[in-house]
């Protein structure tokens, strides 16, 4: 009888013999992986040994429970997307992968009933890097559900990669949002004692139920400890960190609120949009495909700019107030005259091109120095302090939606809050 | 008391720190005793294993719902130690070592390594688990008693350590988070109180013989008990070797007089009066999963040369013609190598003369000077004095005693007398004492000679001299 992952199995080896329960090791099939009576794995090399099934895996018991509701409580619609906050071990593959069930992130944080009656379902199980445009449609288009069916607020469960992406373009898209849609990640995965998971949704639960915020915001630790979550604006945050719970910052902005895990006491930080009546939801869920985003760097070359002709728009992230390689100050740089050339052809082209800066923080700023004069000149636009990642998908918001005279007015206007005026020094 | 008649049955696990760099980063193992410069407050939920369950003692702890509060100083912690960067790739010189005990204990290594996350939620790791990786299996040893197998020897981090506990938190330092750490399990065949102690003599023995991290907890032993009738205990925290055998002795008398009770397997703690007292359930088997963010090991032993053994090295220094106490003494410091270096510089000198100056007379200068022992320096300059004949074997303490004080050493004040000079000094000695009988006399000389000249020497001339 053959083996499979599960089995346990008796493997000898020139004399020894070695009891186990097999395990996949898909990535490499010179050696079997069991897990020994001790609880360790190891690898053996498989063409040593001979393998003798003792016992077929057991049926494994899924633990389902009931959906409870409770009288007086809000409901609250979770929405799975994937990411790290739903992961765990796979050992089809022996990486960490997105496939919790719904079911399993109730059982595993069994304290968010106690705060809301939830629903519960599955818009996809992926990683957040592979998301398109089309992904935001239908989060959004789930979002309208849950509205339409009088839940309370939404807590979109989302990989942490492009969150902030998920959180502009559902902004967005989600006009006059009459509930808070709170997105929420994890840097740890749920299968691990030190996961973010748990705190992240139990404040966003908190923020839903005891506040009344509408609109689209991100729920993500504050500092390294598990002591507060911060609220953060939609379309002024960013991932500043690979890896630490707290990657998540505002920029050019203050968060929207705190929360302390430990008393639950909500603290608001800058003004917000309140829950009416008068609000109708209006989604606006179209994007234009052909929008670009292209980094400056020393070195440029007049290709990159040329192959975006034909694309609607492209954000330049350019160096700090707004500046890209376009002058030739002396023979070394006379390259740059062909970006220059370039760069002129690709606005006559019809491509709207708008700049935003490399440095995070601050504003660009077209007339400090020569070099902003000189592409706005050109007519490129400049994009204040809006951010790189939302200026990308304003864009591709904005041409989906609007004519190219409206849209190209409109990237200026601050529409979700994804300008600020007034920049104050703690905001750095 | 019978073992036999008892069916005692017993099994070590040693947990030895590696020096160097920690397992997955590049922080050094230096535990830092700087002020902490960052604290961070965290809680830890249970997990599933792999398998679906959840193990025992995660329960336990979890139960709890304690708050634990990081402290580190950042010479030696960096955001791998506060769980907020994954591992790095394992630390190669640590593995070396650990592959290198494997080796000198007969284990068989593994085909390949598979680190796993031990699921540990008391917070002295703030990832919730504990990396392990399984590195050989099937070594064993021989000792007075016969044949003790190993089953298994593993390759693992270091946990944080605990500074304080309160009702509702507990705080720890990290700066131990992490250092490489070999443990080492012997099977249950150990026969009695004594041969425990034997066993972990000769484990400890062997690590050291690989270059291990020394100091005040930087090996530890746990040992399983149990008698018939009795489910094993596990008794951690034992102070010294010396302390095993009557804190088995004791633990054996416990468990029979709670012979007939039900009682579960559980984890003990060694308490300084010999006794054990009852520290939390035995955890099981399913508190593992795989590390996914380490790659396994193929594992290559074929470079490693296997060192010889202290005891090996305690013979071949006696065959040198020093003490066998003396031999002993030195193979178990960590000043071995300092001893070769030596040797090899200073040919004039005797092997015994030079071990001597290493282990011995640093302590004698501390106690009679009341000064800081002289330090490897000073005793390289000491005996370099000695071997090109500037100073007298006699002058070797009160010149380290100088050396470590501070002062800088005039060698001069030391130089040995030529024996002519020698025997002028005493004849002025002898004539400024007219009248001393020879004691005295010999005393007067040496006070004014010692250091300068072989006290034997001295004696032998005053002796000709004398009439």
């Amino acid at each position: 009888m053959s083996t499979s992952p599960g089995d346990r199995v008796r493997i000898s080896r020139q004399g020894d013999i070695i009891e186990g329960i097999l395990l996949p090791n898909p990535e490499d099939e010179a050696y079997l992986v069991v897990k020994l009576d001790n609880g360790y794995n190891i690898g053996i090399e498989a063409a040593k040994v001979e393998v003798k099934l003792l016992t077929k895996t057991p049926e494994r018991p899924h633990p389902e429970e009931a959906a409870r509701q409770t009288k007086g409580l809000p409901s609250i619609a979770i929405l799975h997307t994937g990411g790290t906050i739903a992961s765990q071990v796979d050992y089809e593959t022996g990486g960490v992968t997105p496939r919790f069930t719904p079911q399993d992130i109730l059982n595993k944080f069994p304290e968010l009933r106690e705060l809301a009656n939830i629903d519960s379902w599955l818009i996809s199980a992926m990683w957040s890097e592979d998301m398109r445009f089309e992904h935001y449609k239908i989060m959004a288009r789930e979002v309208k559900r849950c509205v339409d069916k009088g839940y309370s607020g939404v807590v979109i469960t989302h990989g942490t990669d492009t969150m902030a992406y998920s959180a502009a373009a559902l902004s967005f898209i989600l006009e006059d949002v009459p509930i808070p849609v709170i997105l929420v990640g994890a840097q740890r995965s749920s299968d691990r004692g030190s996961t973010d998971a748990a705190m992240n949704l139990i404040c966003a639960f908190e923020f839903i139920t005891k506040t009344d915020f509408c609109g689209v915001a991100i729920c993500m630790h504050q500092s390294m400890a598990d002591d507060t979550c911060i609220i953060l604006p939609p379309c002024k945050t960013r991932k500043m960190h690979s890896s630490r719970r707290d990657a998540f910052k505002p920029i050019n902005q203050k968060p929207i609120a705190r929360i302390h895990y430990g008393s639950r006491k909500i603290e608001f930080l800058s003004d917000y949009a309140k829950r009416g009546s008068a609000r109708k939801l209006m989604l606006k869920d179209k994007f234009e495909e052909k929008v670009g985003l292209l980094k400056a760097h020393p070195n440029m070359s007049p290709q990159e700019f040329g192959f975006y002709k034909g694309y609607k728009a492209l954000v330049i992230e350019a160096y700090a107030l707004g500046h890209v390689p376009i002058d030739a100050p002396n023979d070394a740089a006379l390259p740059n005259l062909e970006n220059a050339k370039a760069l002129a052809e690709l606005i006559a082209s019809g491509c709207a091109v708008v700049i935003t800066s490399q440095c995070i923080y601050g504003r660009v700023h077209s007339h400090v120095y020569s070099k902003g004069i000189e592409l706005k000149k050109m007519g490129a636009i400049y994009a204040d302090d809006l951010l790189t990642e939302t200026a990308f998908i304003k864009l591709a918001w904005l041409f989906g939606n609007y004519g190219r005279e409206d849209a190209i007015k409109l990237i200026t206007q601050n529409l979700r809050g994804e300008f600020n005026p007034r920049l104050l020094p703690e905001e750095f | 008391m019978d073992y036999e008649k008892l069916v005692f049955r017993s099994g070590i696990e040693i947990h030895q720190q590696v020096d160097g760099k920690k397992l997955f980063c590049s922080c050094p193992t230096i535990n830092s005793q700087k002020e902490p410069d960052i604290r961070v407050e965290r809680k830890l939920r249970t997990t599933a294993s792999e398998l679906g369950k959840i193990d025992a003692a995660a329960q336990y702890e979890a139960g709890k719902n304690l708050k634990f509060i990081y402290e580190a100083n950042s010479e030696d912690c960096c955001l791998v130690e506060y769980d907020e960067e994954p591992p790095h790739a394992v630390n190669p010189n640590a593995l070396r070592t650990a592959l290198t005990v494997a080796l000198l204990l007969n284990a068989r290594i593994v085909d390949e390594i598979r680190f796993m996350r031990k699921i540990v939620i008391d917070g002295s790791n703030t990832s919730g688990f504990q990396r392990t990786a399984l590195i050989a299996t099937d070594g064993f040893i021989e000792t007075s008693k016969g044949k003790v197998l190993i089953p298994t020897i593993c390759l693992e981090e270091e946990a944080a350590q605990k500074v304080e506990a309160g009702k509702d938190f507990i705080r720890y330092r990290l700066d131990r988070l992490g250092i490489p750490l070999i443990e080492i399990g012997t099977d249950a065949s150990i026969k009695d109180p004594e041969h425990a102690k034997e066993v972990a003599a000769y484990l400890g023995m062997v690590l050291r013989s690989v270059g291990v991290k020394r100091g005040l907890g930087t090996i530890r032993q746990d040992l399983n008990v149990s008698i018939k009738g009795h489910p094993r205990v596990e008794i951690k925290g034992f102070q010294e070797l010396k302390s095993i055998p009557r804190t088995i002795e004791n633990e054996v008398k416990r468990q029979v007089s709670e012979a007939g009770k039900a009682t579960e397997p559980h984890v003990r703690k060694a308490e300084p009066d010999f006794t054990t007292s009852y520290l939390r359930p035995m955890p099981g088997a399913d508190r593992m999963y795989p590390e996914t963010d380490v790659l396994p090991i193929k594992p290559d032993a074929s470079s490693i040369t296997i060192p010889k053994l202290l005891t090996e090295r305690a013979e071949e220094m006696k065959g040198l013609g020093i003490s066998s106490e003396l031999s002993l003494q030195l193979v178990k410091s960590n000043k071995l190598v300092f001893f070769e270096s030596l040797s090899s510089e200073f040919k004039h000198l005797e092997p015994e003369i030079i071990a001597q100056t290493i282990i011995v007379t640093p302590k004698e200068v501390k106690k009679r000077f009341k000064s800081e022992e002289p330090s490897e320096d000073h005793i390289r300059l000491a005996l370099k004095a000695l071997d090109k004949g500037e100073i007298s074997k006699d002058a070797l303490v009160e010149v380290l005693a100088a050396l470590a004080s501070g002062k800088e050493a005039d060698l001069k004040k030391y130089a040995k007398l030529s024996e002519k000079e020698l025997d002028n000094q005493i004849k002025e000695i002898i004539k400024e004492n007219k009248g001393l009988p020879l004691n005295a006399l010999i005393g007067k000389a040496m006070e004014r000679l010692r250091g300068r000249a072989d006290g034997q020497l001295i004696v032998s001339i005053i002796k000709k001299l004398y009439k």
